[in-house]
C-alpha cells in the first residue's frame, strides 16, 4: 500500500455555481467531474443513481434547465450556472402525479432505476401532455432490469389522462 | 449529508469514532434524533417483533429486500394474526450477528437470511404464529389492566376492546406489559378461510414511498461521516495476478489518499467455524488494485491513470468463447461423470425413430442496475460493513473470515438492494470491500465497481452444453430419453433443476430414462442467475420435446398433454389455458409461428410443488430474418397467492427477464477476458423492445394449499416458447441462445 497526504490538492479545479432544487451552491472541484457525482458525493443527494456511467441506462436522469439529462457523462463545467431538478425536488410533498400513480400502481420492484425513470417521464409529460406509445418508447429509454416497463407505460398514460382531465 | 443513512434502525457512527476514537459509540438514529424515551420503551415480543407506545409494529425480517417484496410479505404474515392496522407496520432488517450470538432466533426455514421467499413454507406459519402469540399477550395484558376475562376482549385494527363495557386500549398502551407475559400455550392459527388480509389485500411494498422520492437508501447511498471512496480494478482475465503497478504515478493526483493491492493471501480466516449460508469456497478475492480518494470520481480518474501489468494466467489461453463452447460440447462425447437419474435401460431399445440434438446456453451477466458496492470501517475494535447483499448471514461470515475478527466484533448493516438476480448471493463483493478497507483502517471506505468492472468480473450464469437423444415408438412417443450435460460452473451453481427432475423424466410416460451431468468449470467464474441452471435446462428440454413432437408429426401442445397425461393435472391445465388464451391452432399467415413451453422452479419432479409456468409465444420472422415477438401468453400454478399484485409483478418481471436472457444475452471472450463491459455491448431490453402484448393469466391457478415462490419460474419457458415459434414460422430449429445471434432468414 502507498499512502499520500495530498488530499487537498486542488489542481485542475474550477469554481462552479449550480441551483439544485431551488437552492444555490458554489463548488470548487475538478471541472470534468460528472454532474452525477457532484450531486451524490459533493451535495449528498443520493436519489440520483449511478448505473452505467456512459449515459446508456438513464438511472442518473435529472432535469437541467427543464430538459431530461443523463448526468453521469455531463461534466459539471458544462452546466455551470444551470438550474437542476433532481428526484428529491420533483415535487415538494411527493405528490407529482407520476409519483402518486407510481405508488398506486405499485410500479417499482427493486426501485433503483425508478428516480431516473420518473425524471424522464416527468420531462416527457411536460413536453408532450398526451404522449403516444411511440413517444414513450422514444423518450423513456431507461433500463429497468426488474422489468417494470408495462407498469411504467401504463402509469404514464394514466398520468397524462389525469393531468389533461384536470385542466 | 451525515444523515443519509439506511433506515431508522441502522446505526450511525459518531464523528469522534470516525476520527479515530477508541470506543465506537453507536447509537440508533431514533435516539440520535432525540426520541430516546420512545426508543427505550419499545416492547420486544420476539427478536422478530416489537411494538412501540405509538402502536408502531416493527417486524425484523431476515430475508431482506431486492424488489420481490419479502420485507412486506413477512410483516403481512405477522399482521394477519396480530390484528394490527397495516398503516402502523414497519419492516427492519434482522441481524445475522444477533442470530449467531443468540443461538439462531431467525434460523427458521431454508436459507433464513437469503433474500426473497416471504412465503417459505416454514417461515410463513412461524410469522403467523408470532402475530397470534403477540395478539394473545396483548389481550392478556388488557385483561390484567381491566381485571377482565381474556375471552371478553377483542383485538382488531391495533385496538383492544372489552366487549361487555366497550372500553378500549391501543396496542401501544399495553405493549410493554404484554411483552412481559408468557402464554401457557400458543394460540391456534386461524384457518385460511378466515384470513381477512392475506390473499385479500395487495398492499404495496413498505419501502415504495422512498423509491419514488429518492430517499430510499441502497448500498451505494450509504454515507458514513469521514467516508472516502475506492475505485477497483481486478485482473482482466479471471484467475490472473497483479504483476506490477506504479502507485507513485497517481499519488499526487487530486484527492488521492492511497493505492492498495488485494490478494487472497491477505485473507485472515475466521477464528471460529464459519456458518456462511453458501460456504466460503466461492468467495475468494481476485487479484486487484484499488485507488482510495476523497471522492469517487477522483479515485476512478486516478485508477485509469495507474500503470498496471498483469500475469493473465492460464485463462488467457481461451481465445474465444467458441473455443469454450466447442470444448464443453466435446465433453459430451464421454459418458457423464454423474448419473442423476436412471430408469429402465436406454440402451435396450435399438429400433425406432431417433431424435438427437446438441444444445448450448452461454455465460450471461445478471446485470442488476445498482453496481456492486459496499462500505466498510475496520478498526482494532470492530468491523462495520454496509452492503446491499442478498444474504446478510453470508456477508457476515465473509467479513469475519476476511478480517479474522471475532464474530461479536463484526456488524453487517444490510441495505435495500438495487437488483440482484443472483449476483449478490455469495458476498465475494463484501470480501473485496473489506479487503480494501482493512488496509485503510479507522476510516470508512466505500468501494464502487464501475459498470465495466462489474460486468467483466462477473459471477456468470453457468455455461451449459447438453446432448439429448430419444427413440420414438410407432405412435411417435418416446421409448427412451438419454440426456447428458456439461455444466461449466462451480459446484454451488451447477444445479440439476429442470433437468434431472424434468417432468418428462418422472411423469411415467417414458419408460427408459438416463440423465447425467459432468461439471467442468473453466476460469470464467460462475454464480447464481435467476433460476440457476433451470433457466438453461428449461430451454433445452422444452426445445427437445418440441423436436420430438415434430418428428412424431404431432401438435406440440397435444404431445405435451400426452406426456403429462398421468401427471399433476395442473400442468396440463396450464398448457390448455395458455394455448386457449393465445388462440392456439388457428391458421397463421406465412412467416408467423406459435410456440409453447412449460417448466417449473424449483420442483419440476414433484406433483403439486414449486411454481409451474407455461408460455405461448407468437412471433413473426421476416424473410430476411427479422424476429418480432408479438405476444406472450403466460399461465402459472404456484398453488395460491397471498398478494396478487406482488405475484403479478414477479411474473411480469420474470417474463421480461427470460425474454432478455433468451433473445440477446451472451458474455463473449477474447484471450480469456470478458469483452462486454457496458450496456451498449450487453443489450438489455428497453420499453420500445417489448412485445406488444404480455398477458399474464391467473386462470390456471390450482388453488392447491401452497404459496410457492414465483420470481424465478417465469424465466424458464419464455426462450423455448419463442424458439419453438421460430421453428413454426421458418422451419429453422434454434438450439442455442441468444436467439438473435442466429440467422433466421428463410424462404
Amino acid at each position: 500500500m502507498t499512502v499520500t497526504d495530498n488530499s487537498i490538492n486542488a489542481a485542475a479545479s474550477a469554481s462552479i455555481s449550480l441551483t439544485v432544487n431551488g437552492e444555490q451552491h458554489r463548488l470548487e472541484l475538478a471541472a470534468d467531474t460528472p454532474l452525477l457525482w457532484v450531486l451524490r458525493d459533493h451535495l449528498g443527494m443520493t436519489g440520483t443513481k449511478f448505473g452505467c456511467g456512459i449515459a446508456q441506462c438513464g438511472a442518473c436522469t435529472v432535469h437541467v434547465d427543464g430538459r431530461a439529462t443523463r448526468s453521469c457523462m455531463m461534466p459539471v463545467e458544462a452546466v455551470d450556472g444551470a438550474t437542476i431538478t433532481t428526484i428529491e425536488g420533483l415535487a415538494p410533498r411527493r405528490d407529482h402525479v407520476l409519483q402518486t400513480l407510481w405508488l398506486e400502481m405499485n410500479v417499482p420492484q427493486c426501485g433503483y432505476c425508478q428516480s431516473g425513470m420518473l425524471m424522464a417521464a416527468a420531462a416527457l409529460l411536460d413536453d408532450i401532455p398526451a404522449p403516444t406509445d411511440a413517444d414513450i418508447d422514444a423518450r423513456v429509454s431507461n433500463i429497468c432490469r426488474c422489468g417494470t416497463y408495462p407498469r411504467v407505460r401504463a402509469a404514464i398514460h394514466r398520468a397524462a389522462a389525469a393531468r389533461n382531465g384536470g385542466q | 449529508m451525515t444523515d443519509v443513512l439506511l433506515n431508522r434502525r441502522q446505526f450511525l457512527v459518531s464523528a469522534s469514532v470516525v476520527a479515530g476514537g477508541m470506543s465506537l459509540a453507536l447509537v440508533s438514529r431514533t435516539a440520535s434524533a432525540g426520541t430516546v424515551s420512545e426508543a427505550d420503551t419499545v416492547a420486544e415480543f420476539s427478536p422478530w417483533l416489537s411494538i412501540a407506545p405509538d402502536d408502531t409494529v416493527t417486524v425484523y425480517v431476515p430475508t431482506g429486500e431486492f424488489g420481490t417484496g419479502s420485507m412486506t410479505q413477512v410483516p403481512m404474515n405477522v399482521a394477519e394474526e396480530l390484528g394490527c392496522d397495516w398503516a402502523h407496520v414497519r419492516a427492519e432488517f434482522a441481524s445475522a450477528r444477533r442470530d449467531y450470538l443468540e443461538g439462531g432466533p431467525y434460523a427458521i426455514g431454508s436459507q433464513p437470511f437469503f433474500t426473497g421467499h416471504g412465503t417459505d413454507h416454514a417461515r410463513m406459519p412461524y410469522a403467523l404464529q408470532l402475530g397470534a402469540s403477540a395478539r394473545e399477550r396483548l389481550k392478556a395484558a388488557a385483561a390484567q389492566r381491566w381485571s377482565a376475562a381474556v375471552a371478553d376482549i377483542q383485538a382488531r385494527d391495533s385496538v383492544l376492546t372489552h366487549i361487555p363495557s366497550g372500553r378500549t386500549l391501543r396496542y401501544g398502551e399495553v405493549a410493554a406489559a404484554a411483552a412481559m407475559i408468557a402464554l401457557a400455550e400458543e394460540p391456534a392459527l386461524k384457518p385460511q378461510s378466515e384470513w381477512t388480509f392475506l390473499g385479500k389485500a395487495s398492499p404495496a411494498k413498505l419501502q415504495l414511498p422512498g423509491m419514488v422520492d429518492g430517499s430510499a437508501a441502497y448500498g451505494i447511498d450509504v454515507k458514513v461521516p469521514g467516508m472516502v471512496y475506492a475505485a477497483l480494478l481486478q485482473c482482466p482475465v479471471q484467475g490472473g495476478r497483479l504483476r506490477h503497478h506504479e502507485p507513485e504515478a497517481v499519488m499526487k493526483m487530486p484527492g488521492v489518499r492511497a493505492v492498495v493491492t488485494v490478494d487472497r493471501s491477505g485473507t485472515a480466516g475466521s477464528p471460529v467455524t464459519a456458518k456462511a449460508t453458501f460456504g466460503l469456497a466461492e468467495t475468494a478475492v481476485q487479484s486487484a488494485v484499488a485507488v482510495i480518494a476523497d471522492h469517487y470520481w477522483q479515485a476512478k480518474t486516478a485508477l485509469q491513470a495507474l500503470p498496471v501489468a498483469w500475469d493473465f494466467g492460464e485463462g488467457a489461453d481461451w481465445k474465444t468463447e467458441q473455443q469454450l463452447y466447442d470444448d464443453a460440447l466435446a465433453r459430451l462425447d464421454e459418458p457423464a461423470a454423474m448419473v442423476l437419474r436412471e430408469a429402465g435401460d436406454v440402451t435396450a431399445v435399438t429400433t425406432g425413430r431417433a431424435v438427437a440434438a446438441d444444445y448450448l446456453t452461454p455465460y450471461c451477466d445478471q446485470a442488476p442496475m445498482e453496481p456492486l458496492n459496499g462500505t466498510a470501517l475496520v478498526t482494532s475494535e470492530r468491523v462495520d460493513v454496509w452492503t446491499p447483499c442478498q444474504d446478510s448471514q453470508q456477508a457476515y461470515w465473509v467479513a469475519i473470515d476476511e478480517t479474522g475478527a471475532a464474530p461479536e466484533q463484526v456488524f453487517v448493516h444490510r441495505t435495500l438492494v438495487g437488483g440482484a438476480f443472483g449476483r449478490r448471493s455469495f458476498s465475494e463483493d463484501v470480501r473485496m470491500v473489506v479487503a480494501i478497507a482493512k488496509q485503510y483502517p479507522d476510516v470508512p471506505v466505500q468501494v464502487i465497481w464501475s459498470r465495466e468492472e462489474m460486468m467483466r468480473q462477473g459471477r456468470y450464469r453457468t455455461l451449459i452444453a447438453a446432448r439429448m437423444r430419444a427413440v420414438l415408438d410407432a405412435h411417435g412417443m418416446p421409448l427412451t430419453w438419454d440426456a447428458r450435460a456439461c455444466q461449466a460452473g462451480n459446484p454451488m451453481v451447477s444445479l440439476p433443476l429442470g433437468f434431472a427432475d424434468a417432468v418428462y423424466a418422472v411423469s411415467g410416460a417414458i419408460p427408459n430414462v438416463r440423465i447425467g451431468t459432468t461439471r467442468h468449470p473453466y476460469h470464467i467464474l460462475t454464480g447464481a442467475y435467476r433460476g440457476p441452471c433451470y433457466n438453461s435446462h428449461a430451454f433445452m428440454v422444452e426445445t427437445f420435446v418440441d423436436e420430438c413432437a415434430v418428428a412424431a408429426g404431432a401438435d406440440p401442445l397435444d404431445y405435451r398433454l400426452k406426456l403429462l397425461a398421468d401427471w399433476d393435472p395442473a400442468w396440463s391445465n396450464c398448457l390448455r389455458v395458455a394455448a386457449e388464451k393465445a388462440g392456439w391452432g388457428k391458421p397463421l399467415p406465412e412467416g408467423r409461428g406459435m410456440g409453447i413451453a412449460i417448466a417449473n422452479w424449483p420442483m419440476a419432479g414433484m406433483k403439486q410443488a414449486g411454481s409451474t409456468v407455461c408460455a405461448v409465444a407468437q412471433v413473426d420472422v421476416s424473410r430476411d430474418g427479422k424476429l418480432t415477438v408479438h405476444a406472450l401468453d403466460v399461465t402459472f400454478d404456484c398453488g395460491r397467492f397471498v398478494n396478487r399484485d406482488a405475484v403479478l409483478a414477479q411474473l411480469e418481471g420474470g417474463v421480461i427477464y427470460g425474454l432478455n436472457m433468451s433473445l440477446s444475452e451472451e458474455i463473449t471472450i477474447r484471450d480469456g477476458a470478458v469483452v462486454e463491459g457496458n450496456f451498449h455491448e450487453y443489450r438489455l431490453l428497453r420499453m420500445a423492445d417489448l412485445p406488444a402484448r404480455i398477458n399474464i393469466h391467473f386462470d390456471a391457478l390450482s388453488g392447491h394449499d401452497r404459496f410457492a415462490m414465483i420470481g424465478e419460474a417465469p424465466v424458464g419457458p419464455i426462450g423455448p416458447a419463442i424458439g419453438n415459434a421460430i421453428f413454426q414460422a421458418t422451419g429453422k430449429r434454434i438450439r442455442s441462445t441468444p436467439l438473435l445471434k442466429h440467422d433466421l432468414a428463410w424462404g
